[in-house]
Formats: structure tokens, C-alpha cells, sequence
């Protein structure tokens, strides 16, 4: 595997690795009423943070605010301990954050390949080549169907293209929401494992929103919990895995 | 006249007529498709097109050479400008569509009655417009007729090397099939939709332009433009360039065909049943395949 990719090869994970992306009493919304209110999150540089919550509890919103999709109402942003708060995200991508979005997060008119070259839109030109190489090497089903068009593909195909184009411009952060949404199991575990893969090969810092937490608790560093837009718990998962414990949360 | 070289004449009227609508066809849809604004204002700052390049020819009497790049130019800049004074607040603060066509609708008559203050309501044309009449065989054109089908050819050549080869055209084709998606990968949406303001507003000043010289400008010039241009896009199919070219060639024809049995006053009429006709039964538009270009 090329060093193509973010950070270095060793995935150094402790509790004093440096906060990579937070957010500090962050609120957003749509209205006049916010979705989200007052979130404190520190993700640290090479975690996997899996934030669960029930359908509506503001997943979605907060992972819009942090990238910048949606200007947050109170609040701040840091990235790397410097204040993005309300920076496009043209800006945020050329810093190093990517996002998958809920549902499918590709551009379904175009084929394949330029799916994943526009992903790399605000890479250098010359480091193209090489980074489709590496996308098309871990999923390798993409480089069969370079041609087809990407609204053609099946969910999970689809899926596993998003996420390629996220990393196309080499991130170092990845924020996916609801990856595993409206796949069959085989195929969520297969996506799984690429965010592991992700993570572990290229020293990617993940936030991932995930509805089922026996697919996303197995790969997780760290657990935040939303409910009706606040956080009720930020910590070990651990703890989560004995399913009285998370009744007790939800 | 016989009715094999009728028919035949109507067709070319046809292609001619067709011709313009799909150059106004092509302006509106290169605004329209990636930013997702219904800019109606279009019309007024097409007629500006055509009001600045009269007044370079005749008030500043300049060769029409130099005055119609000067319109050109002109309507670009009141098309970015429209985008910047106007349009941007609205999509920052995420206005809904119907908000901003609302918008669109005020600044389309703001503009077109300042066109008619400054300009006064009369006719404005150029003395010394150059056309001459050619005969095909049975066939009838002006010169300025023809430029009508070959700046569609050039326009539409230049476009599609623009949007192929072109790092702004590959934003264009990116927020035209997902405008959310261009923003995630990281294109910078408000700049490409001010690179589409300027260009889509060019293109209507080409056939703006060749109106002034044909007929002469009126401030109201731009009403039909723009449903003219908005008609030719919805046949065709939203964000397809090809589409809108097919689009505004088929109203042309079918406009022209119509009048072989059907009175004149009902052209526009037959622009309407063939809009109505295209929206109930393949609401993408003819030619609107899924596949851009
Ligand atoms: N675009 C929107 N406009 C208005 N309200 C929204 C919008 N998107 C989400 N909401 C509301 O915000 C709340 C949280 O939504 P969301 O962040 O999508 O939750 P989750 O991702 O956890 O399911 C819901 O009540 C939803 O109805
Ligand atoms: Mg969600």
C-alpha cells in the first residue's frame, strides 16, 4: 500500500492523542428551534467515534455542522485546534475532511470514474492516478464498473463509491452518516470492514452515525450518544455492549 | 408556390426560428441547471444585450464589430451581477425555489422598466444592419437568418468543449447532477454558479443581438425570450446541452410546421400544447436521457 494516504501507517491510539475535530457548545438547526444543542465532542486523531441515537435525535444535523453544510447557530468548530466555525465546505475539504453523506452520496448521472475523479477535486491533478488506484484496490468491484453509470449500481455498490470518493482527496478526517443504511448485512459488514480497513491503513480519523449498533459497536474507539438533540453519553463502548445499559440510554 | 418547396420553406423558417430558441434554450439551461435558479430575469438582461450593443452602434457609433462583443460582455456582467445582488443571499440563507423564482419575478421588472426609462419605449434599430437575401432554389433567407444557424452551431460547439474539457465545466456537470453532492466534494458552488451567470447570460446575448438587428429592440423583447428559453429547455431536458439544442430546433419546426394549416396568430398556442404535451407525457423532456451531454 502506497503512503498515499493522510497520516502514517501506525494507528496510535490513546487516550492523550491530540483532538483532531471538535465542536464546543455547538447548536444548529433548521428554524428558529435547533436541532442539536449545545454538543461537546472532542474526536481525537485516529479514533473511530461511532455516534448512535434514535431516528430524529440530530445525528445527520451535527455532522453537517461540523462539515460545514450548515451554519451553526451557537457555538464553535475546531479542527486541529483552529477555529473553522462557519467555513464552507470547499474549505473544510481542502483542510482534510470528508463526507459521506445519509443515502446515496454520489453523483448517479456519471459514470463510475468520474464519480470518483470529481471526488478528488481539490487534489493535485498528478496524485489522481495513484489515489484511484488505491480506492479501486480496496474495492475492487468499482474498477470493474468504471464505466457504468453510478446511478445504475446496486445500494451497496453505491455505497462503496461514496465512500471512494471521500477518499479520493486523501482525508484525514471521515465523517459517514448511516453508511450501513438500507443494506442487507453481508454488505454492512462488508462496509465495516472497509471503515475499519480505512482507519487502520491510513490513520484516518472516523466519525461514523450508525442506527445499528451490532454492526457499528465492534469497530468503535469511543461511543457518543444523542437523544433529542443533546448528548447523554460520550465515553467507552464497552459499557454498551451489555444491552441493558444501552435500554437504559435510548 | 407549390406545396413540396411550402413545406420545404417552412421547415427552413423552421430551423432558422428553432435556432433561436434553442440559443435561448441553452443560455437559460446553463444558469438553470447548476444552480437551480428559475432566473427569469433572464429576459430583461438578454434585452440588455441588445440595448448595449445598440447603443455602442449607433450612440457611440461604433463598427458593429467591436459593439457587439461590447453587448456581449455587457449582458454577461448584468447576468453575473444579477447573481451577486440578488440570487446570493437568497441560496446562502437557503431560500426555497419558490422564494427565489418570486425574486427572479421582481428583478425582471425592476430591469424592465429601466430599460424602458433610460431607453424610452420606442424601437431601437441599428440603420445599417447588414442583410442580404439569398435564394436556394426555391428556398428564401437573409443572411442575418443563416448567422442564426451557424451561431447556434458555434455556440453550441464552444459549449461542449467548455463542459468536456474544462475543470469548471466538470463543476458545472457536477452541480447540475447533484448540487449537494458538488459542495461535499469540495467545489465551490457560489463561484461556478457566477462562471454559469456569465456565460448562460453571453449565449442569450448572441441571440439578442441578432434580434436588434433584425427587428430592432424593445424593452419588452425579453418576455418571450425567456419563456421562449424556458419552453426549449423543458422540451429538451433539463441539463442536457444536446437537449436543449433538439428542443429548441423541434419547437422552431413544429411552430413552423403548424402554420402550414394553422393560422399564424396560433404559433405560440403550438408552443404551449407541444410544452403540455411534453410535460404529461415524459416530463424529462424528449431528450433528456438520464446521461448528461
Ligand atoms: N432539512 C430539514 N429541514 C427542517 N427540519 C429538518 C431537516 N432535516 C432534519 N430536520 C429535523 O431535524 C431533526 C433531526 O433530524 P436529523 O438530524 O436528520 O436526525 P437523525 O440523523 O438523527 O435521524 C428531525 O426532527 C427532523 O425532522
Ligand atoms: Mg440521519
Amino acid at each position: 500500500m502506497s503512503q498515499s494516504f493522510g497520516l502514517n501507517e501506525a494507528n496510535g491510539k490513546s487516550n492523550d492523542s491530540p483532538t483532531h475535530l471538535a465542536a464546543a457548545g455547538l447548536s444548529a438547526g433548521y428554524g428558529d428551534e435547533p436541532v442539536v444543542r449545545g454538543i461537546d465532542l472532542a474526536i481525537r486523531k485516529g479514533e473511530v467515534l461511532l455516534v448512535l441515537g434514535h431516528n430524529g435525535a440530530g445525528k445527520t444535523t451535527l455532522m453537517r455542522a461540523l462539515f460545514g453544510l450548515l451554519r451553526p447557530t451557537q457555538g464553535k468548530v475546531t479542527y486541529l485546534g483552529a477555529d473553522i466555525t462557519g467555513r464552507t465546505p470547499a474549505q473544510n475539504v481542502r483542510d482534510g475532511i470528508a463526507f459521506v453523506p445519509q443515502g446515496h452520496g454520489i453523483f448517479p448521472t456519471l459514470r463510475v470514474q468520474t464519480n470518483l475523479e470529481l471526488g478528488a477535486f481539490v487534489a493535485d491533478k498528478h496524485l489522481t492516478g495513484e489515489r484511484l488506484a488505491t480506492v479501486y484496490e480496496l474495492f475492487p468491484i468499482l474498477k470493474e464498473r468504471a464505466d457504468q453509470i453510478g446511478g445504475t449500481l446496486s445500494g451497496g455498490q453505491q455505497q462503496m463509491l461514496a465512500i471512494g470518493m471521500a477518499l479520493m482527496h486523501a482525508p484525514q478526517v471521515l465523517l459517514l452518516d448511516e453508511p450501513s443504511i438500507g443494506l442487507a448485512p453481508n454488505l454492512v459488514d462488508r462496509v465495516m470492514q472497509s471503515v475499519r480497513i480505512i482507519n487502520q491503513r491510513f490513520g484516518t480519523t472516523i466519525v461514523m452515525v450508525e442506527q445499528s449498533v451490532k454492526y457499528g459497536l465492534p469497530i468503535a474507539d469511543r461511543v457518543a450518544v444523542l437523544k433529542t438533540g443533546r448528548k447523554i453519553y460520550d465515553g467507552d463502548p464497552a459499557p454498551l455492549h451489555d444491552r441493558v445499559e444501552l435500554m437504559k440510554l435510548y | 408556390m407549390e406545396a413540396g418547396s411550402l413545406l420545404l420553406q417552412l421547415l427552413v423558417n423552421g430551423l432558422i426560428n428553432g435556432s433561436h430558441y434553442a440559443l435561448l434554450g441553452i443560455g437559460f439551461g446553463f444558469i438553470f441547471a447548476p444552480t437551480k435558479i428559475t432566473h427569469f430575469a433572464y429576459g430583461p438582461v438578454y434585452a440588455i444585450g441588445a440595448y448595449a450593443t445598440w447603443a455602442a452602434a449607433t450612440m457611440l457609433a461604433l463598427p458593429l464589430a467591436l459593439a457587439i462583443p461590447l453587448g456581449i460582455v455587457v449582458c454577461a456582467l448584468a447576468g453575473v451581477a444579477s447573481y451577486l445582488f440578488l440570487y446570493r443571499a437568497f441560496v446562502e440563507r437557503g431560500s426555497t425555489p419558490l422564494v427565489i423564482l418570486i425574486a427572479s419575478l421582481g428583478l425582471f421588472i425592476v430591469l424592465e422598466n429601466l430599460i424602458g426609462i433610460v431607453f424610452g419605449t420606442d424601437t431601437k434599430v441599428v440603420p445599417d444592419a447588414p442583410s442580404n437575401v439569398i435564394l436556394l432554389g426555391p428556398i428564401v433567407f437573409t443572411s442575418l437568418q443563416a448567422a442564426q444557424v451557424v451561431c447556434l452551431g458555434l455556440v453550441s460547439a464552444a459549449l461542449y468543449a467548455f463542459l468536456a474539457f474544462t475543470r469548471y465545466g466538470k463543476a458545472v456537470m457536477a452541480m447540475t447532477d447533484n448540487l449537494e453532492m458538488a459542495r461535499i466534494v469540495g467545489i465551490d458552488t457560489a463561484r461556478v454558479s457566477l462562471v454559469a451567470f456569465a456565460i448562460g447570460s453571453a449565449i442569450s446575448a448572441v441571440p439578442a443581438i441578432l434580434i436588434l438587428l433584425k427587428e430592432g429592440a424593445t424593452p419588452h423583447m425579453g418576455f418571450t425570450a425567456v419563456f421562449m428559453g424556458f419552453v426549449a429547455m423543458i422540451i429538451g431536458g433539463i441539463g442536457s446541452l444536446r437537449g436543449a439544442v433538439l428542443g429548441g430546433l423541434a419547437l422552431g419546426i413544429i411552430e413552423n410546421a403548424g402554420m402550414w394549416k394553422i393560422p399564424t396568430e396560433w404559433q405560440s398556442v403550438i408552443a404551449f400544447v407541444a410544452l403540455f404535451l411534453v410535460l404529461v407525457f415524459k416530463p424529462t423532456g424528449l431528450f433528456g436521457t438520464k446521461a448528461r451531454r
